[in-house]
């Protein structure tokens, strides 16, 4: 008993240091394993946040008991454009949408009528059809800088979260996607 | 009753039909087959991946390094010498080097030990091309690895773990896409899935066609974090070592096709 108090102590000192008592994934020893893939590397994956320790924990589906807490907590870092607007310039949000490096949606998503999209995600053909009520754009809006306030543990990126995109470029692809007069909802969408 | 037969006989048709129509979304591993039937016809029965090999097994019989030694002598898992069917038996603990090695960082060794070459002196193309030579020899033959040393039970375990871990801007994880959206694209290929398919560990290492390269699952691992604009980790390094040991453990039973020919 005695020869595991200490270590186990010592663990939770590190947990209560790093503030993630009971969502650390990584052991120590999975960090010397991380560390041995060299420094670039072990940067990275060694700055695991305590969500991305719990999807990691529970495999992408996290336990009813856990899903409260998690949504809430993931609700509350949503940050919007400071002049409160969530719908920007389409044209801006057009090119974010369909360039790899930046927002890369075409990818995962149907929708764009300049990229053939992938089926990793739902399609979002005509998303324009939905209107544009301020639900409708807030919740576009809070999906894309957060998807686990609404999906969790999804593999679409935490645009806003992850410092991906500010909210304003955030606000241009909400107006690509709802603008009626985007590209996005007057040409067809590409498909395979 | 004729008309029950006949009404049954349009609904089968149609039924084929759907299927043909399903089937459009062609199967990677028969494109690649077709691909490479029609390289082999184009060339005269000669593919790229023999060239490789031939380059590497001058390579592997070749005396060189300060030792003046070729590397006939290395232990891969069945003895010197013994190359059979040695790629589906790794990754494994060897006691010469105290750890789990896989076919990249196996060859690694040999060539530091047995020809005395320093580790900036190793370059990549002639290990690529000597793993593809040791595949070459191991093409048919079953993946049989199985972690029973303590060293390979650990690695294996943190390879899952590893294999699960999400990090990183993008919050990427292997298991994000080759567990929960296998069979989709994002991009060109549907996702390969590892943990189900046996024959998608068992190929590697592998020419790509459509871009003219030939890799080792090391290449394939690095490739894939850097898609996803996370840093790779280092060539021979542990954690590429445990996620082959984990992948390859799961694909057990598989039936090796070597070196692999893929899109």
């Amino acid at each position: 008993m005695r020869r595991f108090y200490l270590p186990a102590l010592l663990l939770l000192l590190l947990g209560l240091a790093q503030g993630q008592t009971g969502t650390t994934y990584i052991t120590p020893e999975l960090q010397r394993l991380i560390q041995a893939g060299g420094q670039n590397y072990a940067s990275v994956l060694l700055r695991q946040d305590p969500a991305q320790a719990l999807c990691s924990t529970h495999r992408n589906r996290l336990p009813a008991e856990v899903l409260g807490p998690f949504i809430e907590e993931q609700r509350k870092n949503i940050k919007y454009p400071a002049d409160g607007k969530l719908m920007g310039d389409w044209k801006q949000g057009e090119a974010i949408f369909n360039t790899l490096a930046r927002g890369n949606c075409f990818s995962c998503h149907v929708g764009s009528p300049l990229n053939i999209g992938g089926n990793v995600g739902p399609s979002l053909e005509k998303y324009g059809q939905r209107g544009t009520s301020e639900a409708v754009q807030r919740y576009t809006y809070e999906v894309i800088y957060n998807t686990w306030a609404y999906f969790p543990c999804t593999v679409m990126y935490r645009f806003g979260v992850g410092g991906l995109l500010k909210p304003e470029e955030i606000a241009h692809v909400v107006a690509y996607l709802l603008d009626p007069n985007s590209d996005f909802n007057t040409k067809p969408a590409l498909k395979r | 009753m004729g008309r029950f037969w006949r009404l049954a006989g349009v609904i089968l048709l149609a039924l084929v039909g759907l299927l043909a129509l399903a089937q459009e979304e062609v199967d990677p591993f028969e494109e690649a087959q077709k691909q490479k039937q029609q390289l082999l016809e184009l060339s005269g029965g000669i593919l790229p991946t023999d060239l490789i090999a031939a380059q590497g097994e001058e390579l592997f019989k070749a005396k060189r390094g300060p030792k003046n030694a070729s590397l006939e002598a290395c232990d891969f898992g069945r003895g010197p010498g013994r190359l059979e069917g040695v790629v589906g038996r790794l990754p494994r603990y060897f006691f010469d080097t105290r750890k789990v090695e896989d076919l990249d960082s196996r060859i690694r060794s040999c060539m530091i030990n047995l020809q005395g070459l320093r580790p900036d002196q190793i370059r990549r193309n002639e290990v690529v091309a000597i793993a593809f030579y040791i595949a070459s020899l191991s093409n048919g033959q079953p993946m049989t690895v199985r972690p029973l040393m303590p060293q390979e039970k650990r690695l294996y375990e943190l390879g899952e773990k590893l294999f699960y871990l999400r990090a990183g801007p993008r919050d990427m994880g292997c298991a994000s896409c080759h567990v929960t959206y296998v069979g989709r694209r994002a991009g060109v290929l549907p996702y390969s899935d590892i943990l189900g398919d046996k024959r998608v560990a068992s190929h590697w290492p592998a020419f790509r066609y459509s871009n003219d390269q030939a890799w080792t699952m090391a290449d394939r691992i690095r490739a894939c974090y850097s898609n996803l604009s996370m840093p790779a980790p280092d060539f021979y390094s542990e954690p590429i070592i445990a996620l082959t040991l984990f992948m390859n453990a799961k694909a057990y039973g598989g039936k090796m096709d070597l070196p692999g020919f893929i899109r």
